[in-house]
């Protein structure tokens, strides 16, 4: 519904075109590119965007299929709690490198999750497992709710796991462990 | 306010930055750095600073989380730590922003001029140029990041600083108290903080003593048990005494001796065959008959332990609170409540007794053997050792089996669920092949997990029998050795021998597979006592405070609720509802007005401020006088397997008929239920007939009727009726709102006329507040929101 705040700061009264204006709005679908989408890296350590005369100075970079395919349909949205899309970036390719590399840097940190190479012991007790790992971001020790979704199957290979605190590892490739290592994961695949 | 100890050299670096310890407020670790690597770091706040302490990333260090983290490991690893330090009256804002797993730590700088020089070291004290502030608005500063693990202490630190900023005046502060997260014992932090219990102290041996208690009140019909098996112990000891001895070397050798003892006149040996065969008959006889007897000692048991173990089970589920259900699949708790709670008895009845009996007739058995012969003794007994001994070491890998197979059945069990919740669906998109082709995915994994566990079982058997009967060849070899050969033995030695080598077998057997039972039935109990020793959130006060006559005045203050820790939901929420009035909630889907009444009906607890019924806070009240005094209508309509008259009496089942009658007109729900050939006595619910939506709410609202509360609250309540029902409800909550509290949540408004006055909430805060005509004037949301309705309903030609 389209009622409530605009885009535009508060309008008092009431107009039916507005906010029909605003719905359409909101229903379309805006392409960012580099010819329309102006990025650039704020003294905060955001990125800011200007699209014609409309001005962000901090936006958030959101995949819309962080999994399946992280490369492309990125959202850029609004940073308040109420986000709304400003765009899409249907492509990497449309905007420049140095845009990339920025907007990179913010999904970064966003889908931190590291990546679990080695599995030393996976220990369950009472309920929980316990993690013994190295992951490209150095070792990790953590543990799980086994009777949750602590561990999700992206695919057939592909594993999601989720610590207590909703910290997230992954197994991009159960094949790329040892026989040992996948038999330690094992009473989770 | 809990703090965490710093390391020596950070409050050293805080000191040299005149900043000192006792002057500190708050106080967070960090775990990360903006550009998403591990680093450690804290975050200070003083009265009038903030300090950001970073340090470069360590290759080495094992980043710990929850469940490997103690109390006493406080990491004292020199670092090469940077201080940045904000004045805070040059911060707009300090706000913990939630990533998808980790979080962001963002200020709002207020003054654009200078934001700060990141990385700068040490005492580089901003200017305090502090000549414009450019109120609210101003640049985004990344501070620093964090794992969840530090999730909850910094968002404290936040709290803290908006405190700083917007003191509470002190009489209303509320002193937040700190739960104890650590296991007292081994100083580790709980896992789950609603479930005191540490899984590194509780081992599985406190899991088998608690499961033991189930079986206490059966302990006579155990003793009866034990009896039996030492019965059928003693037989089987005698039985290859009597099969080889007394019948090849005393009956079939003619052993004259053997007549005199049995008292038998010298030479009649058919009578001395008979007497002996039928002693043999005699003891089989026996036997099956105990074995009789305790089949049907362990049915009893059994059963009765199962069903224990599934009403506590139930009862414990009863008592959580939603939010425990909210974070689980229905499957999962399916197959614990009923399959799990079978498996826990496993090893209790095929396991347990047979230790003793099992231990004392392989002690016997081998104690009779070597004072038999020695030699073939050895022989015997060479494998034993090592039979136990695999059986030990394989007891992960059946361990890891049990789990699997668990898991394999808790996604066939949550696949039925889903499917026959959503078969509506299912069947209107075509869809029933592809579920049937994921049923037989999940189906075929559950076969699979069980058939591994069965073939490692046969492979065990195998394993055993091979040896077995190598070995009773070998005895035998040996034995006719001592015979031919040797001239040391009599043929019915040796195959009382063999008889007991046979005898072993199975002791040794069971032996080796006690170690599976023990891992299926461990496994099974931890999955239950899990359920059992979940904490309800919500929890009634010891010494709870009885309403008496209760009158219904509803007080908010300064409430603030979050399912999750960093994302909330409510916000501040202040409002005052006097006994006897409607308040009407507007606001758009989202926006917290579901969540407000849950709190209200305690449902889930307020994270800050208190929520007041009469003057009392909602968390003194009994239970039983709250639940009482507040009754709900909302969009989910429950309705359960039973009669009309029995849905609607269902809070009250004293209530007689006249007045479940009375009740269901004026829900308006009287005609509907006429109109059924069974009347009030038609079956609804899950499997009788099928109600409309409408049906279903009236049905509910008469409920509610009939439960007279003091408090009634109407979540959407007439939300799935077409406008012609809801006219017609609409005179039946007319009624149901006098004398009483009410608050009602709507979409429509036209639903809220009646109200005395009305709130807008939007995102979580109240945004309008006044009656109808105020809000209108506002021209609002609330105004928006009317023009909206009556144009649209103008278009449509109603109104």
């Amino acid at each position: 519904m389209g009622y409530g705040k605009g885009f535009h700061g508060e309008e008092k009264e009431f107009d039916l075109e507005e906010m029909e204006k605003e719905t359409e709005e909101m229903l379309k679908i805006r392409y960012l590119n580099s010819d329309n989408a102006d990025f650039k890296r704020t003294e905060g350590g955001f990125v800011s965007l200007k699209i014609g005369d409309e001005n962000y100075e901090r936006v958030h970079v959101v995949r819309m299929f962080p999994f399946t395919d992280p490369e492309h349909y990125i959202s850029i949205r609004t940073p308040d709690e109420n986000s709304k899309e400003i765009g899409i970036i249907k492509d990497f390719k449309d905007v420049s490198a140095d845009t990339r590399k920025m907007l990179e840097e913010q999904m970064n940190l966003r889908y931190f999750t590291p990546i679990i190479t080695k599995i030393i012991n996976i220990k369950d007790e009472y309920g929980y497992a316990y993690f013994d790992v190295v992951t490209d971001r150095g070792a990790c020790r953590f543990t799980i709710n086994i009777g949750g979704s602590a561990v999700v199957h992206l695919s057939d290979t592909r594993i999601l796991i989720s610590d207590i605190d909703e910290n997230r590892f992954e197994i991009p490739d159960i094949m790329k462990l040892t026989v040992g290592e996948r038999k330690k994961l094992d009473l989770f695949l | 306010m809990k703090k965490i100890k710093l390391p020596g050299q950070v409050l050293k670096l805080l000191s040299d930055n005149s900043i000192r310890e006792d002057a500190i407020i708050a106080a967070s670790s960090t775990d990360m750095n903006t550009e998403g690597e591990y680093a450690d770091g804290y975050v200070v706040l003083t009265m009038n600073k903030l300090a950001i302490i970073t340090s470069p990333p360590d290759p080495v260090e094992i980043h710990s989380f929850k469940g490997y983290i103690s109390k006493n490991s406080i990491p004292e690893r020199p670092r090469d730590w940077a201080i940045r330090i904000f004045e805070n009256d040059r911060l707009a804002s300090l706000k913990c922003e939630p990533l998808v797993a980790c979080s962001e730590l963002v200020a709002t700088l207020k003054d654009e001029a200078e934001p700060a020089k990141d990385g700068k070291k040490a005492d580089d004290s901003e200017g305090t140029d502090d000549s414009k502030g450019t109120g609210e608005r101003g640049t985004p500063l990344s501070l620093t990041a964090f794992t969840n693990l530090h999730r909850e202490s910094m968002h404290r630190l936040a709290r803290s600083f908006d405190k700083i900023k917007n003191p509470v005046p002190e009489g209303e502060r509320e002193e937040e108290e700190e739960e104890d997260d650590f296991c007292p014992v081994c100083g580790m932090m709980y896992p789950d903080k609603n479930r005191k219990i540490c899984p590194k102290c509780m081992d599985r041996k406190s899991v088998f003593r608690r499961t033991l208690a189930y079986f206490k009140p059966y302990a006579g019909y155990i003793a009866v048990m034990l009896l039996c098996y030492i019965a059928m112990a003693v037989m089987n000891l005698v039985w290859p005494y009597l099969n080889g001895t007394v019948l090849y070397d005393y009956v079939l050798a003619k052993n004259e001796g053997f007549l005199v003892k049995l008292g038998i006149e010298n030479g009649r040996y058919v009578t001395a065959l008979i007497m002996v065969v039928g002693g043999m008959l005699i003891a089989r006889l026996m036997l099956l008959l105990i074995q009789m007897l305790q089949g049907v000692l362990t049915a009893r048991i059994v059963t009765g332990v199962v069903r224990d173990i599934k009403k506590s089970i139930f009862a414990n589920m009863g008592r959580l609170s939603i939010s425990f259900f909210r974070s689980r699949q229905t499957g999962g708790l399916m197959t614990r409540a009923l399959s799990d709670a079978e498996r826990v008895t496993g090893f209790f009845i095929d396991g347990m007794p047979y230790v003793f009996i099992n231990g004392m007739m392989t002690i016997a058995t081998i104690v009779v053997m070597f004072m038999m012969k020695w030699q073939m003794a050895v022989i015997a007994i060479v494998m034993i050792p090592a039979a136990v001994m695999i059986g030990y070491y394989l007891r992960p890998r059946i361990w890891s089996m049990y789990g699997h197979r668990h898991r394999s059945e808790r996604s066939v069990n949550s696949q039925v669920n889903d499917n026959l919740t959503g078969a509506r669906v299912v069947k209107a998109f075509g869809q029933e092949k592809r579920e049937i082709e994921r049923f037989r995915h999940n189906n075929e994994r559950l076969r699979d997990s069980e058939m591994a566990i069965v073939s490692f079982q046969n492979y065990f058997r195998l394993i055993y029998g091979g040896t077995f009967q190598i070995l009773n060849m070998l005895v035998w070899m040996v034995g006719v050795y001592f015979i031919l050969v040797r001239n040391e033995m009599e043929l019915g030695i040796l195959i009382t021998f063999t008889g007991y080598v046979g005898q072993l077998q199975g002791p040794i057997n069971f032996f080796s597979f006690l170690f599976h039972w023990w891992a299926d039935s461990m496994n099974s109990a931890q999955r239950i006592f899990e359920i059992l020793d979940a904490q309800p959130e919500v929890r009634e006060k010891d010494d709870p405070v009885r309403l008496t006559d209760p009158v219904g005045h509803i007080e908010l203050k300064n409430v603030n609720f979050g399912y999750e820790i960093n994302k909330p939901v409510l916000k501040d929420i202040s409002l005052d509802i006097p006994a006897g009035s409607m308040l009407g909630i507007v606001g758009r889907s989202g926006a917290g007005k579901t969540t407000l009444v849950n709190l209200i009906s305690r449902l889930y607890d307020v994270n800050e401020g208190e929520i007041l019924f009469d003057g009392v806070n909602i968390k003194d009240i009994a239970f039983k006088d709250l639940r009482r005094n507040v009754a709900m209508v909302s969009q989910e309509t429950y309705i359960f397997m039973g009669t009309v008259a029995e849905n609607i009496a269902y809070a009250n089942r004293e209530a007689s008929r006249e007045e479940i009658i009375n009740a269901a007109k004026l829900a308006s729900a009287h005609e509907f239920i006429m109109r059924m050939p069974d009347g009030y006595d038609t079956m609804i619910g899950s499997s009788g007939r099928e109600l409309s939506g409408g049906e279903k709410q009236r049905i509910s609202i008469a409920r509610a009727i009939l439960a007279n509360p003091k408090v009634l609250i109407l979540d959407e309540a007439t939300a799935s009726v077409d406008t012609e029902t809801e006219r017609e409800i609409q005179h039946s909550v007319a009624y149901l709102v006098k004398g009483r509290t009410t608050i009602s949540i709507a979409h429509r408004l036209s639903t809220l006329r009646d109200a005395d006055f009305l709130v807008v909430i939007d995102h979580g805060e109240i945004t309008e507040k006044g009656t109808d005509s105020e809000l209108a004037a506002l021209k609002g949301t609330y105004y928006k929101l009317m023009e909206l309705q009556t144009k649209a309903l103008a278009m449509r030609g109603i109104e």
